[in-house]
């Protein structure tokens, strides 16, 4: 039964559509630098910027709101499915207008993402969604970040639209195999979703090379000081294959820049944990994605069960934060450190480690390439040393030509010694005695780090005390601890 | 030890440092402070230094062209810290880039350089984390912004805000510093010292109206429940900064 009063006030209104939006993940206002410009309100900041951070941890960004919480469809994992028993409600344009503008100026966020249900079909729903921003952008004059779901299934004439009046537009994979897909999301196809992800890629593409630049979206700078990474694979070539040039991408230059397409890109969300797919399988998508459709991100979501279904894990289960966490960390080694998703997991392992990140990980099983020479190292080589981040890199790289840098510079650089110093040397010589000994450097990274993870999987629960050092938090051994253990004192 | 003083503003300091250069008594046998000093030290003579506007042009400069731009913009933001000895620093960082030139900025194994990175780091993240957590109440069409920053964030934040609102009266207040930044529509921002008087009128300007309270419904729906992790929350919004933000309020 669904029950549809038309009388809530806006306040309960905002209530049931946030808390219905909430489970979406992305809450980014990056990808886009926009002056801001006078009689209009707002701009676009490329690093973007967090206003808030809500009970959960999460940033909060944009004013992450549905235009309704009606639904046709009946995805099973879904709190808005047409199954559940919820008041419905739906946002008119100005009422959304409104509210962007008044916390937009009072600095609470920085614009708005719009999702939404699917109200009696796709194409009524993104029209409705395309009259709020189009009311946004053109009555209300504003200039700040709009991220907008587009609903697969939509004509692609409203999609287009949308496309120049938000900065960034996402269609959810939701599950990254067709198989799962159509047990637990019986009205979507991973058809009807790729169809509107490469129109978009096609239309950025058009619109980039009517600008006169690389058909292929900015990644981060750093990237080109490496050699191979998953974006380099693809560039070659795109050129040739880009056959549906858009017809007005050729007239003659206009007084005016172009429109710009969805100039912060277009990014996408799976969900983890809901069915059995593997770590593997999920990142080896995320890449094609960033490969084939130019992703700006892929996001993750730990499932939160909220529907009891025998297809779905109980209602009881704990959402997989720590798979999460783990999950977000490789998609960073292979945005910024030139990491491929083979070199991170084979279908021997599928899975990451628990407890290690990826890219300790991944050094434990290439120790052949380790110790590193901080003074000597390239840039390329330092990235894949855990502990030293882009930044760290960056600065190593600069700083090292006018003097050599010892562990003490290392440290003020910000360079993470607890974890780089079994795989660095400074000037020829280890920061301790270390032997470069996989058990013993796994144990090592293992302590130190086991305390961390366990918190990101265990957020508000507590743990026995005990008297036994069982999560081995005892501190690294001392240079003369190591001495004492080879000489065989201890 | 000579030690010269000045006051708390970037162009005294900027005198400051002229002054203590021009002094020829060798850069070890000096140290620069800026007032209020508390504690005096012994066998130290203490110099306090005015202003003078063809010193401090002098000075901003020779930064600008014996050094660069950008170390110019590292010093001025480490003018802007709290920190006692921002002064010295400063100081003890330009005796390395005159004598290098551009690529000083980079000399992070430098202990002269490496303080004025860190005070400069501090001064913008504090900025940032400011520009992300300041909230603004409106007034007769005015939007009032209290902010209590540790740095003197607000010539780094105006900026910022006239290029996101430009066509909106704003104004935002250091309460413990007495000054703020105007914004009057479509024009050009300024700042100003404000009185007593004035300060205590525009304390109670942190008022609810009805997106106040949309707002604080809007925070409290969007966390997860199953998700919950105040130690998270904590970390990246620290409870210092909490203080005139509308939906703790």
């Amino acid at each position: 039964m669904e029950t549809f009063s038309p009388s809530l006030s806006l306040q309960e209104k905002l209530t049931i559509l946030a808390d219905a939006a909430k489970y979406d993940v992305a809450c980014t206002s990056s990808g886009a630098d926009r002056r801001g410009e006078k009689g209009k309100l707002g701009n676009g900041v490329a690093a973007g910027i967090c206003h808030s951070f809500a009970s959960d941890g999460r940033c909060v960004s944009l004013l992450k709101i549905l235009q309704s919480n009606e639904c046709i469809y009946d995805c099973k994992y879904c709190l808005n499915r047409s199954s559940n028993d919820r008041v419905r409600t739906t946002f008119t344009p100005e009422e959304v207008c409104r509210l962007v503008i008044e916390f937009y100026r009072r600095n609470y966020i920085e614009g708005l993402f719009l999702s939404s249900g699917v109200v009696k079909s796709p194409s009524y729903t993104m029209e409705l969604m395309c009259r709020t921003l189009s009311m946004l952008r053109n009555q209300y004059h504003f200039n700040g970040y709009i991220h907008v779901k587009a609903i697969p299934g939509a004509p692609e004439e409203l999609l287009e639209t949308l496309g120049y009046l938000a900065d960034r537009v996402s269609i959810n994979l939701e599950l990254p195999t067709p198989e799962g897909l159509k047990d637990l999301a019986p009205h979507k196809t991973q058809k009807t979703i790729l169809k509107p992800m490469e129109q978009i890629r096609s239309g950025i593409a058009d619109h980039r090379l009517s600008i006169g630049k690389d058909p292929m979206m900015e990644r981060f700078g750093g990237n080109r000081n490496l050699k191979h990474t998953i974006f380099d694979d693809v560039r070659s070539g795109r050129i040739e294959e880009h056959r549906q040039l858009a017809s007005n991408s050729f007239l003659p230059p206009a007084k005016d820049k172009p429109a710009p397409f969805v100039p912060a890109g277009q990014s996408t969300q799976m969900i983890v944990g809901a069915t059995a797919e593997n770590d593997l399988q999920l990142l080896s998508v995320t890449q094609q994605l960033y490969q084939k459709f130019d992703l700006k991100r892929v996001f993750f979501s730990a499932y939160v069960p909220l529907n009891e279904d025998s297809r779905l894990p109980s209602l009881d289960t704990a959402p997989p934060l720590l798979r999460e966490h783990r999950l977000y960390q490789a998609d960073w080694l292979l945005r910024f450190y030139g990491f491929h998703a083979e070199e991170l997991l084979s279908t021997d392992r599928p899975n990451f480690n628990i407890m290690l990140d990826p890219k300790c990980d991944w050094a434990l099983r290439h120790l052949e390439l380790f110790p590193v020479e901080i003074n000597r190292a390239g840039y390329a080589e330092l990235l894949r040393v855990p502990g030293i981040g882009t930044k760290s890199a960056y600065r190593i790289v600069k700083s090292r030509r006018q003097r050599s840098l010892t562990f003490e510079n290392l440290k003020k650089i910000g360079v993470v010694l607890k974890r780089a110093k079994y795989f660095i040397t400074c000037n020829g010589k280890m920061m301790f005695h270390i032997p470069i000994e996989e058990n013993f450097i796994t144990r090592q990274l293992i302590g130190e780090d086991y305390k961390k993870s366990w918190e990101i999987d265990h957020p508000q629960t507590y743990e026995q005390l005990s008297l036994f050092d069982d999560q081995n938090f005892s501190s690294s051994p001392s240079a003369e601890d190591t001495c004492k253990s080879l000489s065989g004192q201890i | 030890m000579i030690i010269f003083t000045c006051k708390d503003t970037f162009e005294d300091m900027m005198s400051c440092i002229y002054t203590a250069w021009a002094s020829r008594l060798g850069h070890k046998n000096i140290r620069l402070k800026t007032e209020p000093i508390g504690n005096l030290e012994l066998f130290c003579d203490y110099r306090h230094v005015d202003h003078d506007p063809n010193q401090t042009a002098s000075v901003i400069r020779s930064i600008q062209k014996k050094i660069s731009f950008r170390a110019y913009q590292m010093v001025y933001r480490a003018a802007m810290s709290f920190q006692e000895e921002k002064l010295d620093i400063i100081y003890r960082f330009l005796i390395y880039g005159f004598h290098y030139g551009p690529s000083v900025v980079n000399m992070l194994q430098e202990p002269a350089v490496m303080n004025l990175f860190e005070l400069d780091r501090k001064v913008l993240n504090e900025a940032h984390l400011f520009r992300e957590f300041l909230r603004f109440s409106e007034i007769d069409h005015v939007l009032i912004s209290h902010i209590e920053p540790k740095c003197d964030v607000l010539t780094i934040l105006a900026p910022q805000f006239t290029d996101r609102m430009p066509s909106e009266n704003w104004m935002i207040i250091d309460d413990n510093r007495w000054t703020a930044v105007v914004h009057p529509c479509d024009q050009d921002y300024y700042m100003t010292t404000l009185s007593e008087d004035e300060l205590n009128r525009l304390k109670t300007s942190e008022i609810s109206d009805i997106y106040t309270d949309l707002w604080k419904v809007f925070f409290e729906t969007i966390g997860v429940e199953a998700r919950k992790n105040p130690r998270c929350q904590r970390t990246m919004m620290p409870l210092w900064y909490r203080k005139h933000m509308t939906e703790f309020l």
